[in-house]
């Protein structure tokens, strides 16, 4: 069992949940909280069930066992897509559909959980932020690079405002100074809009300059740090 | 010999100068080294011996003519059609075939009886002489539909899993992450019918109408009789593929907005 977050108020809860790859089990017991505006590293070795973790919080995938609220409501009290617009997944593997950049920032607000419309000028403030010119919003989204498509991502995910960042490895095909960039932009996140962030991160440094805690899957424990 | 509807009946001996058509093949596949022959051999056979069957159960199930029978009929259509329906497609589930069958029956028996009371006015409505093959039309037509539109789709869920998923990552519903999959299915399934109606008439002649014709109609009737079965042959054939295509959705998605992609198996050759 992995112990709680010392936060008196939280965004996300688990509580015992257990995770499985089809019928292979790979978490059990899980207990955990994201507080507002914390950033919470997941480590441990390929194949011990971050990436699969993530995709139970968000409801992609059913747990084996256990809970996941946001705000002290289960999933099925909110409707699961406006969970999910809360609790957004950015996937390691950029996924953007046939279009323009454009077309695929703007999609998830023609969605009926929309609350609101395609932000414009917002989506071209954080595109420059993370070192992408305007042009690119043009540009067809599938022909560009492999770290420009993983920003653009994780552009699409924070224009959705949400409460919880499920971040699996958001800086695995970025150099330093993008990474840097993506770095800042999710502690501008976490600290100015009270949003947390739970973060797959194989890279060490990464989590320790970055996150408040580590949580090591492998070795169930919990290391608390102050970036 | 000239028949009372004015009709040419065949002898035995024209089905055997037709089959001397199908030796030609045969002897053209032996001198190219096609290795076609034993299949074209197998098809012929089967194609004689499977008319044949259906000749007779026709004649008894028209001689006998009572509901219960044209009923039994029905179903031994529907159940094989259903089947046939699932098999053409690369990928399925469990359960596929059923729906499949729900989907046959509720379009078949609608739009065949659609037209034999309301269009020709059978009497009584389950004539079998009228209802059997309007039903097989209906239903040859429908599974091409229904099974064009199940591998579509399933295909597209398989292969664009991580598209939908990030769709319903992002906040869509499940209807809005599967729309594309979905419009894309039935498109695909309707395809075949829509051709068809395009070049009707241009290109071939159907095979009802050219059947009527040979059978001694006045061409004029022939050509009414072939656009209401053309109308009702699309209407199943839509139906078929949007029902089967929402019974699929429904199956696949449930109401946690997930996509269910671990029920979607390749088909085994």
């Amino acid at each position: 069992m992995i112990t709680q977050s010392t936060a008196s108020s939280c965004l996300l809860r688990l509580r015992g949940l257990a995770v499985a790859a089809g019928s292979r089990p790979l978490l059990s017991d899980l207990d955990l909280t994201l507080a507002p505006g914390e950033r919470v590293a997941l480590s441990g070795p390929s194949g011990s069930g971050k990436t699969t973790l993530l995709r139970t919080i968000t409801g992609l995938i059913d747990p084996a066992a256990g809970t996941v609220e946001l705000n002290g409501s289960c999933p099925d009290e909110l409707r699961w897509p406006c969970f999910r617009r809360r609790t957004v997944l950015v996937e390691q593997r950029p996924v953007l559909l046939a279009g323009s950049v454009r077309d695929n920032l703007a999609r998830p607000f023609s969605y009926r959980s929309a609350t609101s419309a395609f932000p414009a000028a917002r989506a071209e403030e954080l595109l420059t932020r993370l070192g992408l010119s305007e042009d690119v919003l043009a540009q067809e989204a599938t022909s560009l690079s492999q770290g420009e498509q993983q920003r653009i991502c994780l552009v699409r995910a924070v224009l959705l405002e949400p409460q919880v960042m499920l971040l699996d490895e958001p800086t695995s095909a970025l150099d330093e100074g993008a990474t840097a960039a993506v770095e800042a932009l999710v502690s501008t996140e976490t600290e100015t809009r009270g949003a947390a962030a739970l973060i797959v991160t194989h890279n060490r440094d990464q989590s320790h300059r970055w996150c408040h805690r580590i949580h090591d899957l492998a070795a169930h424990r919990v290391e608390v740090r102050s970036p | 010999m000239n028949g009372p509807a004015g009709a040419i009946q065949l002898s035995t001996l024209d089905l055997i100068v037709a089959a001397s058509l199908i030796l030609v093949a045969g002897l053209l596949s032996l001198v190219l080294r096609l290795n076609l022959e034993r299949r074209l051999a197998l098809a012929s056979v089967r194609t004689v011996v499977q008319l044949l069957l259906i000749g007779y159960v026709l004649k008894f199930v028209f001689d006998w003519g009572t509901l219960p029978a044209v009923a039994g009929m029905a179903v031994v259509m529907i159940v094989a059609a259903s089947r046939a329906a699932v098999q053409r497609s690369s990928r399925s589930f469990a359960g596929a075939t059923w729906l499949a069958w729900g989907t046959l029956v509720v379009v078949g028996l609608a739009t065949t009886l659609t037209v034999t009371t309301l269009i020709i006015g059978v009497q009584p409505w389950y004539q079998p002489r009228y209802l059997i093959p309007l039903l097989g039309m209906v239903l040859g037509n429908s599974l091409t539909g229904i099974s064009l539109s199940l591998d579509s789709l399933l295909e597209s869920l398989a292969e664009r899993r991580a598209e939908v998923e990030m769709e319903l990552s992002l906040g869509a519903s499940r209807w809005e992450a599967a729309r594309t999959p979905l419009r894309e299915a039935v498109r695909r399934g309707l395809i075949p019918i829509i051709n068809s109606m395009m070049v009707v008439g241009i290109v071939s002649l159907p095979g009802m109408m050219t059947g009527q014709i040979l059978a001694g109609a006045d061409p004029l009737v022939a050509v009414k009789y072939q656009v209401v079965i053309m109308f009702m042959i699309a209407a199943a054939t839509s139906l078929g593929s949007i029902g089967m295509v929402l019974l699929v959705y429904r199956r696949l998605f449930n109401d946690k907005h997930q996509l269910r992609s671990e029920l979607i198996v390749r088909r085994s050759e």
